[in-house]
Order: C-alpha cells, then sequence, then structure tokens
C-alpha cells in the first residue's frame, strides 16, 4: 500500500513557514556581533563586545544566578506538591478528583495576565506581613513561579503514574506495606523518569517565564528573562542578541541531540 | 486515610491560597475600587478607549488565530505525512522556535522588522526601497510576533487529528480516482475539522491573554487588552478597572474553554 | 459467635451471605462458603461469574456490601488487605520492575522488618524453593514469564501467610509451560501446607490442583464440592455443562427419551432433562438395560479414539468416545444404531 504523500505545493507553503519560523532566530545572529552599541547589523565590523559583556557585567552575571536559584527551587518544590497530589490521587481515588485536579490545572488554562495580577495583588499583600516570600523578592518570585509551574508538573506526573501498574501497588499493600513504604519503595522509583521530566520542564518553564516576574518584581529582583525585558524595553541592548543566540545554541543542541538520539532508537528497533 | 491527605492537600491548600482566595480579592476589587457597584464594570464596556482596545485586541487576535492555524496545518501536514527525512526537519523546525524563550523570539522579529533590521537592509540591497520600511512598533509587527509564537501550540491538537486519519480511506479515495486535491478538500480536511476547532479555540484563548510579545513589538502604539491591565496597574493606577477587565477575560477564556472541553467531550462519545 | 469460639474447627475463612454490589449491579450475591486449613480451593467460573470480585474480597481489596468474612472465628470483614494480611499472586504477576529479584522477594520481609541475616535467609531458602537459583540479582525485565511467575510465587510466600491467593497465575503461560508450573504449584501446596485460593477459567486446571473447587456464574455459588464431586454430580444444569462434555436428553413422558422407555436415576424427580457423560455411553451390546435408538451422524478419527455424534429420534444431539484399541468396529455414517449407560452414571438436571 502506497502512502499518500504530501504534494509540491504543500511542499513549498511548509518551506515558507519553517523559513517564518526560522527567520527572526537567524535574524538575531548578525545583530550579536555588531560594534555598535545600539541594535543594529555589522557593517563590515564584527565584534565580540556584546558577548564579552554578557560574561564581565555582573548585572547578567547576576541574573543568571538568580534565574537558576528560582528555576531550581521553585521546580523541585512544584514538582514535589504535584507529586505528593497525583500519587494521592492514583491511590486514593477520591471522589471529585476530576474537579480538584481541574483546580489544580487552573493556573496553566487561565490568561497569563490575569494570573499576573492575582500574584502581584497576593504578594503586595504579603509584602505587609513579612520580607522573605514578598514582592520583588526572591521568595516572592519563585512563589509566583511555583503556581505558574504547578500545573505542567501536575499533568507529566499524571500521565507518568496512569502508565504504572495498579496491581504493582496492591501487591505492595497485601505483603502489609504502609503508605509511606508504598510511596518511596514502589511508586515513586517506578515514575522516577517522570519526575525528572516534570522537572526539567518546570525548570524550563520558570527560566523562560516573563509574564507573571514582569509584574512581581521591580528592581531587587531581577530574573535573566526581566533582565532581557529591560533591555528590550528601554534601549534596545545588543547583548539581548548575544544572550538569544547562547539560548538558541543551546536549544538548538538539545532538540537536534534530542531528534538524533530518536531516531537511532528507532533503528536499533528496527 | 491521614496519609491521603497529607500527599492530596498540600497543593490544594497552596494555591487555595496563593491563587483562587487572591482572584477572589481581585474579584471583590472590581465591585469596590473605586466605588462600590458595578461602576467598573460598566466604565470597561462603555469607554470608548477602552473599548477600542477591546475591539483591536479580538481583531488582531482573529487574524492571529487565522494565520497560526492556517500556517500550523500546512507544516503538521508535513510533518506527520511527509517522507521520514523531510518529517524531521519540519519537526526541527516546530520544535527549536517552540523551546525558544518568547523574549528571544520577539527580539528576533526586532532585528528582522527594525529600520535598521535584516528585512530593510536587504530589500535596499536588492533596490526595491529607498528609505526604511516601519514595521514594527504596529499591529503588523504583533501580528507577526505573536503568530510566530502561536504556530506550534496549533501543530500539537493538529498532528493528533491527522494521525487518527484513517490512512484506508485515503488509499480507497485514490483507488477511486479522486484527484489529489479533491482527496484533500473533499477526505483529509473534513477528517480533520476537529483538529482544527481545537486549534482554533486553543490558538484563540492564549492569544487574548497575551502579554509580552505585543507589548515588545507593539511599542505602545497598539495596545492590546492584556497590556492596559498591566498600564492600569503599573502607570496610571486603577485597580478597579484592572480587575474588573481580568474577571471579563477570565470568564470570557473560561467560556471558550467549556466549549472546547465539550467539543472533546462529544468526540470522545 | 460464642459457641463458635470454643468449638475446634479446622475452617479457616468463613463467607456468610457475601455480596457486592457495582451501583446497581449485583457482582456477587449471597455467597456462603467455608474455607478449611490447608485446603486447595479453586473458584472456577466463566469471566464475569465473580469468581474475581469474590478473590478481591477475601483478600480486603475491596469492601464487601452485605455479608460477613470470618477469619479463624474472627469477624475480618471491614479489616484492610494489609490486616488480613494473606499472600496475593496477581494476574500479570505485579512484580516491582525497579527491585531485583531478590528484592522483590525480600519487600514483604523488610516490611515486617526482619533483621538483615533473617531476610537474607528467607530470600535463599524462596529462591532456592522456587528453582530460582543463579537469577536472584536480575531484574523482572530480564526472565521469562514462567520465571516473573516463581518470583511472584516466592514473593507472597516469602512472609509466610496462612493464606494465598491466586488471581489466574498461569493465564498468560503458554500451555507447555502452565502443565509445569502447575506441578510446581502443587508442589509448594504439599510441602507448605498453606491454604490456597485460587481462582481460574481453566476447568481442566482446576479439576487438577484443587481439593475442592467453587463454580461461580452471574455472581451467584452453584457448587462446592471435590472435583470428581462437582464433575460427577454436578448440582444443576450450569454445573454439567460447564464442567467438560455432557450429553443432555429431553425426558418426555414419565420415564422416556423420544418414546423409549428409559430406567431414572434417583433424583429424577420433577427434572425434565437427562445428563449423561460421554465416557459411560457405550454402543449397546445384549443384555443392556438402558438401551437408545440413535442414528449416526458422524464419526471423527482422534487416534486412540474416535467420537461419534449421534441423533436421536427426537432430534437431539449425543456424543461419545469409542476407544479404537478395543477392536470394536465404527459404524457407517447414517447407520441405525443403539446406545447404552448404566443408570448410577446418569443425572436428572
Amino acid at each position: 500500500m502506497t502512502r499518500l504523500h504530501p504534494g509540491r505545493i504543500a511542499t513549498l507553503l511548509t518551506a515558507l513557514v519553517a523559513l517564518f519560523l526560522l527567520m527572526p532566530l537567524i535574524a538575531v545572529v548578525p545583530v550579536s556581533f555588531t560594534s555598535r552599541r545600539y541594535l543594529s547589523l555589522p557593517d563590515g565590523k564584527y565584534s565580540l563586545r556584546h558577548y564579552q559583556a554578557l560574561w564581565e557585567d555582573p548585572e547578567w552575571l547576576g541574573s543568571f544566578l538568580t534565574s537558576l536559584q528560582v528555576g531550581a527551587i521553585a521546580s523541585l518544590l512544584a514538582v514535589a506538591l504535584a507529586a505528593a497530589f497525583c500519587i494521592g490521587i492514583w491511590m486514593l481515588r477520591p471522589r471529585f478528583s476530576g474537579l480538584m485536579t481541574g483546580f489544580v490545572l487552573l493556573p496553566m488554562v487561565a490568561p497569563p495576565v490575569v494570573s499576573s495580577l492575582t500574584l502581584y495583588f497576593f504578594l503586595k499583600k504579603l509584602t505587609e506581613w513579612n520580607s522573605l516570600i514578598a514582592y520583588d523578592s526572591l521568595g516572592g518570585v519563585i512563589l509566583a513561579h511555583m503556581v505558574m509551574i504547578v500545573p505542567y508538573a501536575v499533568v507529566v506526573v499524571m500521565v507518568s503514574l496512569s502508565q504504572l501498574d495498579r496491581r504493582m501497588d496492591l501487591a505492595a499493600q497485601s505483603m502489609g506495606a504502609s503508605v509511606p513504604t508504598r510511596v518511596f519503595g514502589v511508586i515513586l522509583p517506578n515514575i522516577r523518569f517522570g519526575l525528572l521530566g516534570a522537572f526539567f520542564l518546570c525548570f524550563l518553564l520558570s527560566w523562560d517565564e516573563i509574564g507573571v516576574t514582569l509584574f512581581v518584581t521591580s528592581v531587587e529582583t531581577i530574573t535573566l528573562p526581566r533582565r532581557m525585558w529591560m533591555g528590550l524595553r528601554d534601549n534596545v541592548d545588543p547583548s539581548i542578541a548575544a544572550l538569544s543566540v547562547l539560548l538558541i545554541l543551546v536549544v538548538t543542541v538539545l532538540v537536534v541531540l534530542r531528534a538524533a538520539i530518536l531516531m537511532r532508537r528507532e533503528k536499533q528497533a528496527r | 486515610m491521614r496519609a491521603y491527605l497529607f500527599l492530596i492537600c498540600p497543593v490544594l491548600l497552596f494555591l487555595g491560597g496563593s491563587y483562587l482566595l487572591p482572584f477572589l480579592g481581585i474579584m471583590q476589587l472590581s465591585f469596590t475600587d473605586p466605588e462600590p457597584g458595578l461602576g467598573q464594570y460598566s466604565h470597561v464596556l462603555t469607554d470608548p478607549l477602552t473599548l477600542s482596545v477591546i475591539w483591536r485586541t479580538l481583531r488582531i487576535c482573529v487574524i492571529v488565530t487565522a494565520v497560526s492555524v492556517a500556517a500550523a496545518y500546512v507544516i503538521t501536514l508535513l510533518w506527520v505525512r511527509g517522507r521520514p527525512l523531510v518529517r524531521s526537519l519540519t519537526e526541527l523546525c516546530i520544535m527549536i522556535p517552540f523551546w525558544i524563550s518568547v523574549l528571544s523570539r520577539a527580539f528576533g522579529w526586532m532585528s528582522m522588522l527594525s529600520n535598521r533590521g535584516l528585512l530593510n537592509s536587504w530589500l535596499k540591497d536588492l533596490g526595491l526601497i529607498e528609505t526604511s520600511l516601519q514595521m514594527t512598533r504596529n499591529e503588523f509587527a504583533v501580528i507577526i510576533g505573536m503568530s510566530h509564537y502561536l504556530i506550534p501550540f496549533a501543530v500539537f491538537p493538529l498532528a493528533t487529528a491527522m494521525r487518527n486519519v484513517d490512512e484506508r480511506v485515503l488509499t480507497a479515495a485514490d483507488g477511486m480516482g479522486a484527484s489529489r486535491l479533491r482527496i484533500f478538500w473533499q477526505v483529509f480536511l473534513p477528517m480533520t475539522a476537529s483538529g482544527v476547532i481545537g486549534a482554533t479555540l486553543l490558538v484563540f484563548v492564549f492569544s487574548v491573554g497575551f502579554f509580552v510579545t505585543p507589548a515588545l513589538l507593539g511599542g505602545g502604539q497598539s495596545v492590546l487588552i492584556a497590556e492596559l491591565i498591566y498600564l492600569w496597574i503599573f502607570q496610571i493606577p486603577q485597580w478597579g478597572m484592572a480587575a474588573a477587565m481580568s474577571v471579563i477575560l477570565m470568564l470570557a477564556v473560561g467560556g471558550i474553554l467549556v466549549l472546547l472541553m465539550r467539543r472533546y467531550g462529544e468526540m470522545a462519545k | 459467635m460464642k459457641s463458635e469460639a470454643i468449638v475446634v474447627n479446622t475452617t479457616q475463612i468463613e463467607a456468610r451471605s457475601v455480596g457486592k454490589k457495582y451501583g446497581k449491579f449485583h457482582a456477587l450475591r449471597d455467597i456462603s462458603l467455608e474455607i478449611a486449613e490447608g485446603e486447595f480451593l479453586s473458584l472456577l467460573g466463566p469471566s464475569g461469574s465473580g469468581k474475581t470480585t469474590f478473590l478481591t474480597l477475601l483478600g480486603g481489596y475491596e469492601d464487601t456490601t452485605s455479608g460477613h468474612l470470618f477469619l479463624e472465628g474472627q469477624d475480618m470483614t471491614g479489616w484492610t488487605a494489609n490486616q488480613r494480611g494473606f499472600g496475593m499472586v496477581f494476574q500479570g504477576y505485579a512484580l516491582f520492575p525497579h527491585l531485583t529479584v531478590a528484592e522483590n522477594i525480600a519487600f514483604p520481609l523488610k516490611v515486617q522488618k526482619r533483621s538483615k541475616a533473617q531476610i537474607a535467609e528467607r530470600v535463599a531458602q524462596m529462591v532456592e524453593m522456587v528453582g530460582l537459583a543463579g537469577h536472584e540479582n536480575k531484574k523482572p525485565k530480564a526472565l521469562s514469564g514462567g520465571q516473573q511467575q516463581r518470583v511472584a510465587l516466592a514473593r507472597a510466600l516469602a512472609y509466610e501467610p496462612k493464606v494465598l491467593l491466586l488471581d489466574e497465575p498461569f493465564s498468560a503461560l503458554d500451555k507447555n509451560l502452565r502443565g509445569q508450573m502447575q506441578e510446581e504449584l502443587r508442589r509448594l501446596h504439599r510441602e507448605l501446607g498453606t491454604t490456597f485460593v485460587f481462582v481460574t477459567h481453566d476447568q481442566e486446571e482446576a479439576l487438577a490442583l484443587s481439593s475442592r473447587i467453587a463454580i461461580f456464574n452471574h455472581g451467584e455459588l452453584q457448587q462446592v464440592g471435590t472435583p470428581d464431586e462437582v464433575y460427577e454430580r454436578p448440582a444443576n444444569r450450569f454445573t454439567a455443562e460447564f464442567l467438560g462434555d455432557i450429553n443432555i436428553l429431553t425426558l418426555d413422558g414419565p420415564a422416556g427419551i423420544a418414546g423409549t422407555p428409559i430406567q431414572l436415576p434417583g433424583n429424577a424427580s420433577g427434572l425434565g432433562h437427562l445428563a449423561v457423560r460421554p465416557e459411560h455411553m457405550r454402543l449397546a451390546a445384549e443384555g443392556d438395560a438402558n438401551q437408545l435408538p440413535v442414528r449416526l451422524r458422524d464419526k471423527v478419527y482422534l487416534g486412540s479414539k474416535s467420537r461419534l455424534l449421534l441423533e436421536t429420534r427426537g432430534g437431539e444431539e449425543l456424543m461419545l468416545y469409542l476407544d479404537n484399541g478395543a477392536g470394536l468396529v465404527a459404524p457407517q455414517t447414517g447407520a441405525e444404531i443403539r446406545v447404552a449407560w448404566d443408570v448410577q452414571d446418569s443425572f436428572a438436571v
């Protein structure tokens, strides 16, 4: 049976769409090598000064570290909360589990600007009570990011749990295993890849998060996207081009690597 | 039983306290700030400036949705049904932009479209234009940037629908002598209609509350609802208005989502 | 209740009018059954008959909706699986994929907080017992189906539960392996003396393994008895037809089939059908008391024997086996012949 492959017109249109998707990523590259201080194309003179600036400027480095911290802590906590929730639902299958899951997924489907406003309002109120988890503080950003990434962690962990054999847990139960033993000895080890995937996704989301961060930070706690935003908003700083090139490079390498690994696995499977 | 509560409750308490409760606070604000009553809502829905923002948002979102879904349909077609090499290449074209930060992507378009950007310099080199075309800080740039962001999101529901198309139906149509164009219009497209509807609603929902790309590429010249809310908080503080607008946005998006779920619920039956 | 505590009784588990409803659906109705200590009881029935439901109720994995369960005279109806402490072998084995064979077997022992030395000793003993020496450090994935089955058995038996529940443990194995594992299970039962409750839909398996068989259908218990009791003296038509092959003939009038007078067994009053297993039927010889004229419709050569398909004058089908080594010549297809059986081998249903 021959498979009908898309024809020439479809291929041509796809090429156009692909060009459209890749164009801005390519456009960043020459800009990053400009020798000027403002957004421009290098006219004959190429310079690495903007890459150097990224490295030397304590502000960029500071933001890099802030983003790293926020991402790691928020993801860790979000995955822990999500894993506990999903395992509880999976083990107990309580009434209203659909409703509870829907509630937990809310921040994912609500318009980001509404979530941003809500979290801004919340952190402003908290600021009246403490300075640890407050507006424009590290704790505040971590909390805001957690709210936004918990739903994604829940989705990934749920998928991972749905592939788990329920009888395995029943077996542990029949042998007298307590709830902690079932959770730590049986369930968690078997969804470890799901947890790792959830953490990875959460970290990426937090690393890139700007919508909410914009609302809950100002001058004290500046994540990498927040600093990029500042550089883009006011006078466009070509350092952002250099940073973007680096980020695009990392993503491209990871995506291509993953595709290559998958392709190799497929070939081996055959 | 107590052990289970320890598992399920923390996240519910966490989100209840830091998301649901403050949102209720926002709702309360929308009815009380600065004056008790429905004044904020009536203002939002009658003030000509606000209305023009709402209209612009709807117009841009409709265009963006149409562009994104159409472009996504084309590229998904090759991703799902192309030859192996084409499939891998299109997958990279979808996945690489998808994982790149929204800021880098918006910045990419700025470098592309700005007065000293790549596109203008190419056009000048080709001798097509004398002076730079103004392509940023306007709706055009917003539409380009938002579509670029949303295409990968439209791809996923479309890919699901296309993978579910029974190959034998197409072979049968081919065997009956139908032309490729006819097979596409009268067989393939109707069979993937559910994916198109899903992608359309999804992209529209995403676009309506979208903030970053329009704020950057619109350059303050073409303000959308989300940016208006931002301005109402940080530039000209009017909490009640921002709250009312948020509630309206939440309701609208909630409505569309219910529609979406009912649609998929029916299909599951 | 008081008297039960005094009476010395080998009954280990007792179900008293146990029922289970899912919404409006009766999965089990009014099951009363006693299980003796050390017996091998099979729960047999077609799929959806309630046998697996009964096992999950026994194990405490689901709650009964009515009736009571007793363990050694104590009401265990509300106990969790954990409190009952029965071993269970699940369909599909439910081994822990992240643990090795030895760790799987050690799991229940660790739960019981036994000492390291004790655990190591017990694991070695169990591995030896189920014939898996040398595989201790493999993960379940690296094992064959039969080996995984052995691990599941070893794991469930490691902590010496009083009762072992088995849910269709051999359903995933091919026929040869199945026979081998059945042997193994019989041996384990003999050696350990643990009470086994075994769910299966395979009647041969049930007949071969069990000390008693409980037959389920439509959520109701049809009959409980030793294999030969349920086979030779089925309590009702369902049991008769479910186990093995059987000829069922409609009785007309007080004592006849299709106009031919017949001797009836003692239980015939009020029942309309006579049942005779094919192996108890033979071609009639001179002097046989119970003779029925039939027509030979077809014969199928099966090697050591032949199967004859017959039809009574009333149009009902019969079957019997003819031993090919006995020197009897099978009649030609279409021939009018007579079959006979001894009245004590027949029963009314």
